[in-house]
């Protein structure tokens, strides 16, 4: 027993260094502007960091810790007469809403976080519940359209609503291909919401369902029987969608199975992350999905790229969800300096339009162009096809 | 093409995924139950070095460019030894502590081995490649050169381990410590020997079915949680310990997902294993090849 505490003496000693050490440099970081008053808020964030998701929790935490280090070192945010840096509060959800709701609590009460992200349509129906109640906002990284149906008061929805999507990505897979689709989508919640439009959508235009098979994209060894089904109906088109790395793999596993036909890729899925996992992009050839983020064509998405290569490495470029989140940290902090407060929701929300106004699309990716009523980011979203072992970009409808 | 050609290309076609899937479902089971056999532990954490044999297989391809055959021989030797030090470091010392502290150990360490995974090799999905990725096509039934050698590899791995247990003598003192431990300790068995080498053979088992598994799949941190998952379902099937039962349970298993995913709907495919699972309790509630009762 004695030994224990003697082990602990030293130990708790070395861990109050480190935390008065971690905490001196956060301190010294934050210089004193003259008279003004300098003072750090938390963002919170609630995603995954563990499990099956933690790679897409981790590209969404990247854009936010980009953008946050950007506005510190350009001085931070003027509100009031104060000077306001920004500092990360992320807790881990394992992707379970009801994890969300709890980090949701704790980022208010521990952190007095006003604004906390959240990737994920799960853990935004939980927050739905209380936010407005409990005054914070919630910036959901989603393409769920219910997000916004709601008319949440305090909900943002950052990325494009994926009912832009079914129309325009069958119409083209059905000239280019035929009228025989057969569905192999992943089990998860917004899957099923997605494959249901996305079938409404291909009969209406007069096109058969010829298969049903989804799978558990993060479950399955191997995507071999699944297929094996799917193509059993003789399908000119199959539909998949899940993380990009497990839709490559059921790519190359119809590809595998001499499948010659086009594939409608759900938006969760991203062109640029299935290509490194298949290596040979001929087998891409047909396929229709959301125009990578990192070819977004204006001056700011080109610096957003290339201060993110300098940053993770020359070989790698930013996600969709990178880009966004840079993005909406962007928007929210010029909200806060428009509203004159970090701490009231509904006056920062007020601000989001005007603050999107007033950035650029020389310094901000994929900046949103404003915000609908009911929260939505108004994006210009496009679909990228390969056509002869080249991308063609199609425009996609505008959103309401 | 008539209907009937086509209805049994598709069942032929089902059968070889089926057995594909067993191959590595009965591979990873063969670890755990052996463990279990000598020492009644569930290892929780065969699944996680399950995954850090497919890191190192990648690893050695990647950065010292062996090739894919050397690169797996040297993750199973690196495995066999990262299971011995696990018995000799994390379990030996619980031994005689109440059961479920060796229980509680596993889950610790199966938490450890995927955070080390995250922070040696980051959350990135990775491809292992294999230079085996031609498609073979035999009467209308397509399989690549990988799931064929999935298939094979699986067999050959089984046959040499009922060898080594049943033709060499340290093989025996393995067998005959999970047949009966007072009668092996009587017979003069060193039980911390036999564990350790338990423990290492299981580890190299997880590296190469991993290896073997990986270039159909992906290699990310929690990459072992969905086949350990199915490997505990098995050995409950098959009888807790037995080793025929792992290897019965794992080709009924994956069998039963791929036939089931086909004729039934893939929704279901799990909750047809699950119902098979009960079936075979219910008929023999100690699982296929339960060993006779102590």
């Amino acid at each position: 027993m004695k030994r224990t505490w003697k082990c602990l003496l030293p130990l708790s000693a070395a861990a109050i260094l480190l935390c008065a050490t971690a905490c001196g440099n956060q301190s010294a970081s934050v210089g004193s502007g003259g008279s003004e008053l300098t003072r750090e808020i938390s963002i919170g964030w609630s995603g995954p960091q563990s499990g099956g998701a933690a790679l897409y929790g981790k590209n969404t935490l990247d854009g936010l810790q980009m953008a946050i280090d950007d506005i510190n070192n350009a001085g931070g945010i003027k509100v009031g007469n104060e000077t306001v840096k920004l500092k990360l509060a992320a807790l881990d959800d394992k992707y379970q809403p009801n994890e969300t709701a709890t980090n949701a609590r704790r980022l208010k009460t521990e952190n007095n976080t006003t604004i906390i992200f959240t990737p994920h349509s799960g853990g935004v129906f939980a927050l739905q519940t209380f936010n407005v109640q409990e005054k914070f906002l919630i910036a959901a990284y989603t393409s769920e359209p219910k997000v916004t149906a709601t008319n949440n008061p305090l909900t943002v929805r950052i990325p494009p609503r994926y009912d832009t999507y079914p129309k325009t990505f069958s119409e083209e897979m059905m000239k280019r291909f035929g009228k025989k689709v057969a569905l192999v989508p992943g089990t998860h919640q917004y899957a099923k919401d997605w494959t249901a439009l996305f079938k409404k959508t291909w009969t209406e235009l007069g096109g058969e369902i010829v298969a049903e098979n989804p799978v558990d994209y993060n479950k399955e060894s191997d995507f071999a029987p699944a297929v094996t089904k799917a193509l059993a109906g003789g399908p000119d088109v199959l539909f998949v969608g899940g993380a990009s790395q497990p839709t490559a793999l059921v790519i190359k596993a119809a590809r595998d199975q001499g499948f010659h036909g086009g594939f409608i890729v759900m938006d969760q899925a991203k062109v640029e992350e299935m290509e490194p996992i298949l290596k040979d992009l001929k087998l891409l050839e047909g396929v229709i999905g959301v125009n990578p983020a990192y070819l977004y064509p204006t001056e700011g998405t080109k610096k957003f790229v290339d201060s993110y290569k300098k940053r993770f490495g020359a070989d790698k470029i930013p996600t969709s969800e990178t880009a966004y989140h840079y993005m909406a940290m962007q928007v929210f902090a010029k909200a806060m300096e428009l509203a004159g407060t970090t701490d009231d929701a509904s006056a920062i929300r007020a601000k989001i339009n005007d603050a999107c106004k007033q950035l650029s699309d020389d310094n901000v990716p994929l900046l949103a162009k404003g915000i609908t009523e009911n929260g939505g980011f108004i994006t210009e979203p496009k679909a990228t096809t390969m056509v002869d072992g080249k991308y063609v970009q199609i425009p996609l409808p505008a959103q309401q | 093409m008539p209907l009937g050609v086509m209805e049994m290309e598709l069942f032929f076609q089902q059968i070889v995924n089926g057995l594909v899937l067993g191959s590595i479902y009965s591979l990873v089971a063969l670890g755990i139950t052996l463990i279990y056999g000598i020492m009644q532990l569930p290892n929780f954490a065969h699944g996680h070095l399950y995954m850090l044999g497919a890191y190192l297989t990648l690893w050695m391809m990647t950065i010292y460019g062996f090739r894919y055959w050397t690169a797996i021989l040297v993750s199973v030797a690196a495995l066999f030894l990262i299971g011995m030090l696990l018995e000799r470091l994390v379990f030996r010392p619980l031994h005689n502590a109440p059961h479920i502290n060796s229980m509680i150990a596993a889950v610790g360490v199966m938490l450890f081995l995927e955070a080390v995974a995250r922070k040696l090799w980051g959350s990135d999905y990775r491809r292992l490649d294999s230079p085996y990725g031609e498609v073979i096509s035999v009467f209308g039934v397509t399989i690549t050169q990988q799931r064929v050698i999935i298939i094979v590899a699986a067999i050959i791995l089984m046959i040499g381990l009922n060898l080594f247990l049943k033709r060499t003598v340290i093989g025996s003192t393995i067998e005959a410590m999970a047949q009966n431990r007072e009668g092996a300790f009587l017979v003069g068995i060193d039980a911390n020997k036999v564990s350790l080498l338990t423990f290492g053979i299981a580890a190299g088992l997880a590296a190469a079915a991993a290896s073997l598994a990986a270039p159909i799949n992906l290699v990310y941190p929690s990459m072992g949680a969905m086949v350990n998952l199915k490997a505990f379902v098995i050995i409950v099937l098959g009888g807790m310990g037995s080793i025929p039962g792992a290897v019965i349970g794992g080709y009924i298993l994956g069998l039963a997902e791929s036939i089931s995913g086909t004729y039934i709907n893939s929704e279901y495919k799990d909750l047809v294993a699950f119902v098979i699972l009960i079936l075979i309790l219910t008929v023999k509630p100690t699982g296929l090849f339960a060993k006779e009762a102590r």
